[in-house]
């Protein structure tokens, strides 16, 4: 007897993936570092790790410190310029057999379109993640997703310039998330990813200096998976494009709270560290999963955390 | 227990002997065989915790010959606890070989290595490698206090010349082990893995003496497989890397961010500007 498969496939935008596992940026390289330990056609796409338009040296070291349940780093966006990128790097993308999204970060509207252009112009970049909460350069980058009017102009810029999939990562580190998802979609956005890193800081009280090169970082892991499921709850109860949800998921059970939030897909960052087989594993499980309670799709079970949801759009903002 | 339905370099390795040293000091032998034939002197691996509750953890690689790797630790923090507590039968998990390993090549006839408490796990094979291929080695091992000197006498029965040292004077020479090389003047090139003060004492006595090193670094690691970016060290810029790697520095110098997990661990002296 065969049964049909359920289907794991979802979109983003336009944007179809047959798994709905995305690899975080920044955890993953361009995918390849991880082919020897993992099967990479199991998984929906790499997000590229953050580029910007001039080439950034990034934060001294130590750029890691592993804390209870997570870890900070504080990378600082070392990456070669947009320019040396499109040039060496992109080209490779192409031949492989798992997708590629390409992750923007930038300090001025400017910034953020002439990267943004550049990248999705080419045929191997299959979405741009749009990364305006970047914790660790300074606070500049993180004033975009700080500031509902900057998000909106980022994202009206950038969708002005690609028909591609734009997705809008959203930082934790805002009293309303909210607010800035609202007007993320109403810029143009298709899809938002459901959070970014955490600030935090750690001290050695043996030297009394900050842990970090940096003194703060950006905490990942199980450490803030609460904080982001309840984001992705907030996030889905006002926008009607899918949400990305990512923070802490290292396991099935984990992956299902987000979905359950709200998420249509889902991201893996520092589960790759603790093992690069998770994305996989995953993968199998929800399959599982979906064939125990007999679900033909994925989709079946977003949002359907048994809380009540808003309407879409009766968002309003604040009511004072 | 199989291996082969998993990629090539995931390897579900078990348990096969644990003993403690020294207070706090493990080493763990696993029963290894496609590790073991692959790994090079010098090379790590990521171990992954058993719970899965912390990230993977870079260890190198002790000893590796016919089915057995070993690796030797110092119990520092919770994953390396975690490592501690696993029983003979267990399994573990560890992805590797991973990085360079120590540059052998060049015949040298005269090899001093340098041996900074747990970095006496990533030279034993080095050691036994260059003496299989007729190098004098002499050991310059040093450590905190006698109890944590272990396997010196493993590197003498390997065919080393051991010269011990301690910070409290407990055991060898009181004081630090590169007080050693610099007194001793005679080799062809320095192998050197310990903290990183000792590196780079190891560093500055090898360019007084007029000798090359290779010194293992050290740094947190997230991923150890080149993904993150987060265990950078400035070094001067080679034509492999040129013009892959972001500058170290603003202003276009030839200085550029190398990851230590994937260029190194083992860098020469005179690439490195940190
Ligand atoms: C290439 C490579 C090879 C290595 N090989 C070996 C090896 O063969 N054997 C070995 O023993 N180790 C080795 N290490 C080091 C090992 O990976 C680390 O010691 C490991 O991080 C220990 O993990 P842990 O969770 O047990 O300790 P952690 O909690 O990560 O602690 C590690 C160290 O950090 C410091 N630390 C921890 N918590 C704090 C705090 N709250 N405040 C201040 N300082 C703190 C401590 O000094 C401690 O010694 C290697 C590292 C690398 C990069
Ligand atoms: C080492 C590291 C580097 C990261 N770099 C980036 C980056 O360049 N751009 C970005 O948008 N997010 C970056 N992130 C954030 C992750 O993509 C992800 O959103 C976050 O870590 C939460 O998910 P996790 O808990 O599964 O890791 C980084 C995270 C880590 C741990
Ligand atoms: S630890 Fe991730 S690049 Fe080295």
């Amino acid at each position: 007897m065969v049964e049909t498969q359920p289907s794991l496939a979802i979109k983003l935008g336009k944007l179809e993936l047959p798994y709905p596992t995305l690899m975080g940026s920044g955890c993953y390289g361009s995918g390849e570092e991880f082919a020897q330990f993992t099967d990479l056609r199991k998984i929906g796409a790499v997000v590229l790790k953050s580029v910007t338009r001039l080439p950034r040296v990034g934060n001294p070291t130590p750029r890691l410190v592993h804390t209870p349940a997570g870890m900070l780093n504080a990378i600082g966006l070392q990456n070669p310029g947009i320019d040396w990128y499109l040039e060496h790097e992109v080209p490779k993308y192409g031949r492989r057999p798992w997708r590629v999204i390409g992750s923007v970060a930038g300090f001025s509207v400017d910034d953020y379109a002439y990267v943004c252009e550049r990248l999705a112009a080419r045929d191997e970049i299959a979405a741009i993640e749009l990364n305006i909460s970047c914790p660790n350069v300074a606070s500049e980058g993180e004033t975009f997703a700080c500031d509902p009017n900057l998000t909106a102009k980022v994202v009206r810029t950038c969708r002005g310039l690609t028909d591609k999939t734009l997705i809008v990562k959203l930082s934790p580190n805002v009293t309303d998330i909210t607010a800035i998802a609202f007007e993320a979609e109403a810029a143009g956005a298709d899809a938002l990813a459901v959070i970014n890193t955490v600030r935090g800081m750690a001290i050695d009280v043996d030297t009394w200096h900050p842990r970090l090169g940096n003194v703060t970082g950006g905490l990942s892991g199980p450490a803030i998976r609460p904080i982001a499921v309840l984001a992705v709850y907030e996030v889905a109860r006002v926008v009607t494009i899918p949400i990305v949800g990512q923070g802490g998921i290292e396991t099935t059970r984990d992956a299902l709270e987000f979905l359950l939030a709200g998420a249509t897909a889902i991201s893996i960052g520092t589960a790759n560290f603790t093992d690069p087989r998770v994305p996989e594993r995953i993968v199998e499980e929800l399959r599982e999963y979906l064939l125990n309670r007999n679900l033909a799709s994925i989709g079946e079970i977003v949002g359907k955390a048994n809380v009540g949801f808003a309407t879409a759009h009766e968002y309003e903002g604040d009511q004072g | 227990m199989t291996t082969l339905d998993l990629p090539s370099r995931v390897h579900a390795t078990l348990v096969t002997d644990r003993r403690e040293l020294a207070p706090g000091v493990v080493l763990l032998e696993l029963d290894a065989p496609e590790l073991a034939a692959a790994t090079l002197p010098g090379q790590f691996v990521m171990a992954i915790p058993p719970s899965g509750e912390a990230a993977a953890t870079a260890l190198g690689v002790y000893e590796a010959e016919m089915r057995r790797a070993s690796l030797l630790f110092f119990i520092t923090g919770k994953r390396t606890r975690e490592l501690a507590e696993l029983h003979v039968g267990e399994r573990l998990d560890v992805l590797g070989p991973l990085g360079n390993g120590f540059d052998l090549s060049g015949s040298p006839r005269h090899v001093a290595i340098v041996a900074g408490g747990v970095g006496i796990a990533s030279v034993l094979l080095p050691a036994q490698a260059l003496i299989r291929a007729g190098a004098r080695v002499q050991l310059f091992y040093g450590a905190r206090t006698a109890a944590l000197l272990v396997e010196a006498q493993r590197f003498a029965d390997a065919g080393c010349e051991v010269a011990l040292s301690t910070d409290d004077g407990t055991a060898g020479y009181h004081g630090y082990v590169t007080d050693l090389l610099e007194r001793s003047r005679k080799h062809d090139v320095v192998l050197a893995c310990g903290p990183s003060p000792m590196l780079r004492a190891v560093a500055r006595v090898a360019a007084q003496i007029g000798v090359r090193a290779q010194l293992s670094l050290e740094e947190t690691f997230a991923c150890g497989v080149g993904g993150c970016w987060g265990c950078v060290v400035p070094i001067v810029r080679t034509s492999a890397q040129a013009p892959s790697f972001p500058p170290a520095s603003e202003g276009g110098s030839d200085v550029v961010n190398a990851r230590i997990c994937k260029e190194g661990p083992v860098f020469w002296n005179d690439e490195l500007r940190w």
